[in-house]
């Protein structure tokens, strides 16, 4: 039973993909190449540590002065390869750390 | 037919894409090859060491050669060679497709060196153990460099391979060609034939073998005009000599009898009428400069 509540909470947080112009990513460049941008999405909600339950539920009796406690967050835990691409005046970017490769809750 | 056995590119001559196709297929290409994990992977690890300037130099042009190596090994040709041999039909087409390689790194240089001279420092092929020679096999006495009946710009024959139809891209040595112009498919690697002295001729006589290549520029016409490459079909290779060869593929040539308006067939170069369009193989050798 253990198991199977552990598989089930991050369930929430998973990698997605979107098709877009390099121009949609809005960074200045100006070109007509594309991309797969990926990232993460979903909750985190389910208490992952004993920290993540205290903090839980010292915010519900208001114990805590600062109720904007961080909760995990669904966020990369590791980046695609980097994406390389030649602009409209024949110039070279490289983009580092721009999409997701793994997700977690952390 | 020595000729045209490093032609490494296919053509489709019944596709029914049209040639007149609008768009640009050099962007096309970029498109398709960040789409794809692999593709996207091996550009970008040229793309890196192509573009960062040290600091006396442009770049490092060992590392990008290298890294240029890399990508044509490990890319799937539908995806490498179409964005180095896209068909153009503007500028924006044609100097995308000349940034292709990032010239001013693995190209062009502060001095032009002259051809023959270029010749002599160039492609050192570390040949792989050597399997028993076939009795019937002729002599290599020249570099395959040297030898114009064996040279195809962009690819060269392995030397020492035991399959003749084993070939290696030129891209990435010191012989790495590219388009000279925007408006053409002249391609020549980075020299001239000033100071040859008596060689005038025999330098002239390399040089445009790569400039005025009919063969050649219908190979990549062609190659550009057939987008879909599903054709690429692994087989066992051609001659079989050896156990040794580990990879071989080749294009088989479907419909090659319909007509094909791209593919010249009054031209200097009688290989080029019964054009065999293959997939270069790699054998077992790296070039090792």
């Amino acid at each position: 039973k253990g198991r199977r509540g552990q598989k089930g909470k991050n369930r929430g947080c998973v990698l997605a993909e979107i098709h877009l112009n390099v121009t949609d990513l809005d960074l200045g460049y100006e070109t007509k190449e594309e991309l797969i941008f990926r990232y993460c999405s979903g909750s985190c909600d389910a208490a992952e540590t004993t920290y993540d339950k205290i903090l839980k539920n010292l915010t519900r009796k208001k114990k805590l002065v600062n109720d904007k406690v961080r909760q995990a967050c669904c966020r990369p835990t590791a980046y695609d390869d980097d994406l390389s691409f030649l602009d409209d005046k024949l110039v070279y970017h490289i983009l580092k750390k721009h999409s997701a490769k793994r997700c977690g809750c952390v | 037919m020595e000729l045209t056995r490093c032609v490494g590119w296919a053509y489709r001559a019944n596709k029914l894409e049209p040639a007149l196709s609008k768009g640009n297929n050099c962007l096309d290409a970029a498109k398709a090859c960040n789409l794809n994990d692999t593709c996207k992977r091996f550009r970008s690890a040229y793309i890196t060491p192509c573009t960062s300037s040290t600091s006396n130099e442009i770049c490092n042009k060992r590392k990008c050669h290298k890294a240029l190596r890399l990508f044509f090994d490990k890319v799937p040709p539908k995806h490498s060679y179409g964005m180095l041999f896209c068909s153009c039909r503007d500028i924006a087409c044609t100097e995308r497709r000349r940034q292709t390689i990032v010239p001013v790194c693995s190209y062009e240089d502060k001095e032009k060196p002259n051809c023959l001279n270029l010749q002599d420092s160039s492609v050192r092929v570390k040949p792989a153990p050597q399997p028993p020679v076939p009795a019937l096999s002729p002599p290599q006495t020249q570099s395959p460099l040297l030898h114009p009946r064996s040279l195809i710009p962009w690819l060269t024959p392995e030397p020492g391979s035991p399959n003749p139809m084993c070939c290696s891209l030129l891209i990435g040595t010191v012989m790495t060609p590219n388009y000279i112009d925007s408006s053409s498919l002249s391609v020549a690697p980075w020299c001239d034939c000033s100071n040859s002295g008596n060689d005038i001729e025999e330098c002239l006589k390399f040089l445009n073998f790569f400039q005025d290549n009919t063969c050649l520029k219908n190979a990549i016409q062609a190659f550009g005009n057939g987008t879909d490459v599903t054709v690429w079909q692994p087989i066992l290779p051609v001659q079989t000599t050896t156990a040794t060869t580990t990879t071989a593929s080749r294009f088989k040539s479907m419909g090659s009898e319909s007509t094909n308006n791209e593919i010249s067939t009054h031209n200097d170069l009688p290989a080029c009428a019964n054009l065999q369009v293959r997939l270069l193989h790699k054998c077992y050798t790296k070039i090792a400069i």
